[in-house]
């Protein structure tokens, strides 16, 4: 487990696609909040700070955080997605893997430790963010204490929302590999997205696993945020498991066609 | 050319790659069929044919990476499903595609190979320093995979397979994209690897790259074995088109 670590480690590194997706994820995410939290804050009556309204009701340190959340429930699941599409899917597209039969460590391992690295990515990621937004809160001068007690548990909010989001990405790692490429991942991300607003429009809610994180940041307002279960927010757990076992699965039975 | 002494020897030797009665069909199309063949230690063992025969196929059952309909193969004496790490640690291959990822350095791809042939890191990076100079990949060895040619692409795939100093060794067509300098490189690897004890088996079209270093020559048509051919003997060339038409006589008007 330890040479496919370090190998899979080294690609994940050296790879443009993961820096992209981290500078989205860890920079891009808390400028956006914030530029958001400025528009309502500084009030009027533009389009922005109408739409802005929809998602924040104060202009306080949980607002500020919550909406950073509420925007990682989406684009964590984008940024994770395209990297979890990337990690599987180049080795088919690329054609590396070949390279990876017959050799002493199975492709069980090397299936684990992509996941497990893209999960131990996310959270720095997200991590990341939430510190990252920190700076960047008080400079845009909020309202509230700020103290590190209540800052701390503001931040939970997103980084939670990012961890349980990286882990809703991991099934497309199946899509991916039985598609052969990254290319059908991707299509499958994109069709989540779109699955997820129709299930929040019937009023599916937070059962349907990639509702939840964003349901429970506020997406769909503080009531409907109170209403999410921990029994819903643990359904990410199962399904990122079950994901990346599958994955494992398939990986060591498929053949090179 | 080769040395009928040592191929007498070898034939004595117990088979460290083995195929008794392989055969793996695609829907309808049969890519290999009842295939028996044994590459001993020490042996550079030649699989020649036509495209289509059925090579890559044979290659790829031998290395699990497709299931056998029919027949075992066996790789240290064991069936490749039945295959330990222990066993694949000593094996290395090139199938199509090389070991090479873009975004690594060539001595990185060597030592990432290396590594996932369990060498510890200090072993997989002196590895790669040796495996760099015995290919001649010098010049390339801090550049990106991305930035290389073809024929370094396929000889940075050779240096992952021979990096960790495999006894099994498996390529399939590692010279084709090579410039003249680039085979008599992949050339001397091979013989050095077979001198060592590995037990080599490659496929190619050239048929005087395969007289000059093979021990033995095995005649691959639509999947099956049709015969063997002496790398010593004259005019290789004749000889294997006449056993190809021999299994298939309606292609010697179409080719002929």
């Amino acid at each position: 487990m330890r040479a496919a670590l370090a190998v899979e480690l080294l690609k994940m590194r050296r790879s443009r696609v993961v820096a992209v997706a981290t500078t989205i994820l860890s920079l891009l995410m808390p400028v956006l909040a914030a530029g958001f939290m400025v528009a309502y804050i500084a009030g009027g009556d533009s389009q922005l700070t109408a739409k802005v309204s929809t998602m924040v009701t104060g202009s306080a340190w949980s607002d500020y955080l919550g909406l950073m959340g509420q925007l990682l429930s989406v684009g964590a699941l984008l940024a994770v997605g395209v990297v979890v599409c990337w990690v599987f899917g180049r080795e088919y597209s690329d054609g590396t893997i070949g390279s990876l039969y017959a050799l002493p460590v199975s492709r069980t391992r090397i299936a684990w430790a992509k996941g497990l690295l893209v999960l131990g990515w996310g959270l720095a990621a997200s991590v990341l963010a939430a510190v990252i937004a920190v700076p960047i809160g008080l400079v845009i001068g909020l309202d509230g204490p700020a103290g590190v007690g209540d800052i701390a548990r503001a931040v939970a909010i997103p980084a939670t929302v990012a961890v349980l989001t990286t882990l809703l990405a991991l099934p497309l790692a199946l899509v991916a590999s039985v598609g052969r490429g990254y290319l059908p991942g991707v299509g499958a991300l994109l069709g989540i997205v779109v699955l997820t607003q129709i299930v929040t429009i019937v009023g599916a809610g937070a059962w349907f696993p990639w509702a939840a994180p964003g349901l429970w940041s506020g997406m769909g307002g503080a009531d409907l945020a109170s209403t999410v279960t921990p029994i819903q927010l643990t359904l990410p757990v199962l399904v990122g498991g079950l994901g990346l076992w599958a994955t494992a699965t398939w990986w060591q039975r498929a053949e090179v066609v | 050319m080769a040395d009928t002494i040592q191929l007498a020897s070898a034939s004595t030797r117990a088979a460290t790659l083995e195929a008794r009665g392989l055969g793996r069909a695609f829907g309808d199309i049969t890519a290999v069929d009842g295939v028996d063949i044994q590459i001993v230690p020490g042996e550079i063992h030649a699989l020649v044919g036509l495209n289509g025969a059925g090579k890559t196929t044979l290659m790829r059952l031998l290395l699990g990476m497709v299931h056998a309909d029919a027949g075992t193969a066996t790789v240290r004496g064991h069936e490749v499903a039945a295959c330990t790490p222990d066993d694949w640690a000593r094996v290395g291959h090139l199938i199509e595609t090389p070991f090479a990822y873009p975004e690594l350095t060539v001595t990185e791809n060597i030592v990432a190979a290396a590594r996932l042939h369990l060498l510890t890191r200090e072993e997989a990076e002196r590895a790669a320093a040796e495996t760099v100079t015995a290919l001649a990949l010098t010049p390339w060895a801090g550049r990106r995979a991305r930035v290389l040619s073809l024929g370094n692409r396929q000889r940075l795939g050779l240096a992952c397979a021979l990096a960790h100093r495999p006894s099994v060794l498996v390529l399939d067509e590692p010279t084709n994209a090579l410039d003249p300098r680039g085979v008599l490189v992949v050339r001397r690897a091979l013989r050095d690897a077979a001198e060592h004890g590995a037990a080599v088996l490659v496929s190619s079209h050239h048929l005087d790259e395969v007289a000059r270093i093979a021990h033995r020559i095995t005649v691959m048509h639509r999947g099956v074995v049709v015969g063997h051919l002496d790398p010593g003997g004259v005019d290789v060339e004749r000889r294997f088109f006449d056993m190809v038409y021999a299994a298939e006589p309606d292609l010697t008007e179409g080719v002929q």
